[in-house]
């Protein structure tokens, strides 16, 4: 056993280690990389199976898949997944149309030949990832989106990394198992054989000083004074039950608002500044500033 | 290490044969060289829902870092019990850490917090640090304070991961057990979106087009099929009579209000602790829709009725058995509720008060549950009504 996993043996494959010896994976000057979540990309790169990232928006998981790609300088395949998704158009789609129409006009100076269906097949990010000369990194982005028969048509793809296009029952396997990063924001639960077959992490909302930290990456030259009385009145307000809380995007865009009107404090209470970039449901604005609005009884 | 898989089997986390061999693979190729790592590996390989996050951790903790698999109590116990009396009294007498006013600011969760913190301390103090000093610069019980709104901090570094998210027990809120509450409501809804989706969509006919297409001599003729999806109603009907409702009412309207929109159709309806032959369309019960109109949905629509079921056993059984002097049939509450479950064969009850109260709460309670297959408000109660109400449109 190797005392010091950092490097996890995968030929090519290392973050970089800070040079204080600092347990603490490097992430860009814009991510803060939290060592847990590092440790397991290496766990989920040395296992070879599929990362699920599970956790509230604005926890940053969608960007650890563009930090992985950054540290490796390998190349990403995207698929930000739609409700109407059928799981095989990420794999490929047989585009019948336009072999219909050339079969009736030709394909005149395109090159296609009408009776060669590989003209016909586009390949979608799965697709383009398998049959790459590099391994890649495949993003699916908001699988919680596509129903669960849409998971299920993609077991093969995250287990054996190869697909089958039907039309000509022809396996495509990949030639590098890419990297594979999902994301989910728990909107719909995933169906078991989709999470049997996954690495599931649960990414907890950043404590304070987790996010003191990604403040400042933001923003290098902020006073602490102006980020406790912020954090304060920040985690004040994700504990007011809105119905949605205010998360990292907002925090940085809020902070950012009250720098640039050069206010020197965040306000307190119902005189919070810039409350429009933290809370964006009318909701929960009327909420805040005490309004109860009484809608049952029109 | 098989036992340790055996302890996570006994708490109920559903282990397979891969993931042991996962786990066993893992190990060979280094993944695990230290406790916390080898904690990130088996977390990862053997738990794959939130819900068993809070499990996984306590049989980590007991197995790997020797910690008795200390229950820990429920909210209530902890005030009732002897030791944070003991503990408050101290701390409000001796140390003067804690004044009197303090006392009424706290509220319980930070209360809460403080004992515990107290606790582990003298655990630490006691067992001399083999299990708690020595993790490279972690302190473990360093306190924001105020900035950051109470949040506890510990030390950076990867060392101590295991043992100070095992200690946080974040995961608590998401266990099957726990109510409904804020911080679960996204694996509520997640729960409730099982159901099918509704909504059309196009999709070419190949088939069709290509067979028209000839038939027109090779003139190109689209064929677009309707896609074939469930199209799904729900109708929740809310009890919002009885003050033991109350406290659910806003969360149970913003669950059914997030997922409206996969709803084809929504529609909430209000009664009072029992039915008697009208459900209204409004909070304040005037705006009543007649009997049959609600009825009639019912061949079509999932049903889901809220409320504690608690009520007076006359309101349920006895003719003229309403509260309400002017509600025009005499038909007993029971005869009600029973037209309702044969109209609507997707239906479900929830009730508020946890299953273990319901034999100490009423004897309505398991009356109604006769009629109407019965579960709580909780995760796995949501859960199990789900899946009742699929099973029961297919």
């Amino acid at each position: 056993m190797e005392a010091d996993a950092a490097g996890v043996k995968t030929p090519g494959l290392k973050l970089t280690k800070r040079p204080g010896g600092d347990m603490k994976f490097e992430g860009t000057e814009r991510y803060y990389l939290s060592p847990e979540l590092g440790e397991i990309v290496n766990i989920a790169i040395a296992i070879e199976k599929p990362l699920l990232l599970m956790g509230e928006a604005g926890t940053g998981k969608t960007q650890l898949a563009f930090e992985i790609v950054r540290a490796f300088g390998a190349k990403m395949e995207e698929a930000r997944c739609k409700s109407t998704f059928k799981g095989e158009e990420l794999c490929y789609v047989y585009d019948t149309v336009l072999r219909l129409n050339d079969s009736r006009f030709g394909s005149g100076e395109t090159g296609r030949n009408v009776n060669d269906i590989w003209d016909y097949l586009r390949f979608g990010p799965i697709g383009r990832a398998f049959l790459a000369e590099d391994r890649r990194v495949l993003l699916l982005d908001e699988i919680d989106k596509t129903d669960s028969d849409t998971q299920d048509n993609l077991l093969d793809v995250l287990e054996d990394g190869s697909f089958i296009i039907r039309e000509i029952n022809h396996k495509v396997a990949a030639r590098h198992k890419p990297i594979i990063i999902i994301t989910s924001n728990a909107k719909r639960e995933l169906s078991d054989p989709f999470l049997r077959r996954c690495f599931c992490h649960y990414i907890p909302f950043p404590g304070a000083e987790e996010i003191s930290v990604i403040v400042r990456l933001h923003f290098p030259d902020i006073s602490t004074r102006l980020l406790d009385a912020c954090l304060t009145e920040f985690y004040r307000l994700r504990e007011q039950g809105f119905e949605k809380p205010p998360a990292t995007a907002e925090l940085l865009d809020w902070i950012g608002a009250i720098r640039s009107s050069g206010a020197g404090d965040p306000g307190a209470g119902r005189a919070v500044r810039h409350i429009g970039t933290l809370l964006k449901r009318s909701q929960d604005l009327l909420k805040f500033k005490g309004i109860v609005q009484r809608t049952q009884f029109r | 290490m098989l036992s340790f898989i055996q302890q996570l089997r006994e708490a109920e986390i559903p282990i397979s044969l891969k993931y042991v061999l996962e786990f066993y693979r893992g190990v060979q190729q280094g993944l695990a060289p230290d406790v916390d790592r080898l904690f990130l590996l088996a977390r990862l390989i053997f738990v794959k829902k939130i819900e068993h996050y809070d499990a996984f951790e306590r049989v980590f903790g007991a197995f790997f870092l020797g910690r008795v698999p200390r229950q820990m109590p429920e909210w209530e116990d902890v005030f009732e019990g002897k030791p944070f009396e003991e503990w408050l009294r101290g701390q409000l007498e001796q140390r003067g850490i804690l004044s009197a006013e303090d006392l009424r600011t706290f509220d319980t969760e930070e209360l809460l917090k403080l004992f515990w913190e107290t606790l582990l301390k003298q655990t630490e103090q006691h067992h001399g640090g083999d299990k708690w000093i020595g993790t490279g610069g972690r302190s473990p019980f360093g306190h924001s304070g105020r900035a950051g709104g109470g949040i506890r901090i510990y030390g950076k570094g990867l060392h101590g991961t295991a043992q100070k998210v095992i200690d946080r027990r974040n995961y608590i809120n998401y266990t099957e057990k726990s109510t409904l509450a804020r911080d679960n409501l996204g694996h509520v809804l997640a729960s409730l979106k099982n159901l099918k989706r509704t909504g059309p969509a196009t999709e070419l006919d190949i088939d069709e087009t290509i067979a028209r297409t000839a038939k027109n001599g090779g003139e190109i003729e689209l064929v677009f099929a309707r896609e074939l999806r469930d199209r799904l109603k729900l109708i929740v009907l809310l009890d919002n009579g009885g003050y033991s409702m109350f406290p659910y009412l806003e969360l149970v309207k913003t669950v059914f209000g997030k997922i409206r929109d996969h709803f084809k159709d929504l529609k909430y309806y209000y009664f009072h602790n029992c039915l008697y032959g009208a459900v209204y369309q409004d909070l304040a019960r005037r705006r009543a829709i007649p009997w049959e109109a609600f009825i009639s949905q019912g061949s079509e629509a999932h049903l889901i009725i809220i409320g504690d079921a608690n009520m007076g056993p006359y309101e349920l059984m006895a003719t003229n058995g309403s509260l309400y002097f002017h509600t025009p049939d005499p038909r007993p509450g029971r005869e009600w509720l029973r037209e309702v479950r044969g109209a609507f064969p997707a239906s479900v009850w929830l009730n508020p008060i946890r299953k273990e109260y319901w034999s100490r709460e009423s004897t309505t309670i398991y009356q109604i549950a006769r009629m109407f297959p019965m579960e709580d408000l909780t995760l796995a109660g949501i859960r199990n009504a789900v899946q009742i109400l699929s099973r029961a449109r297919n």
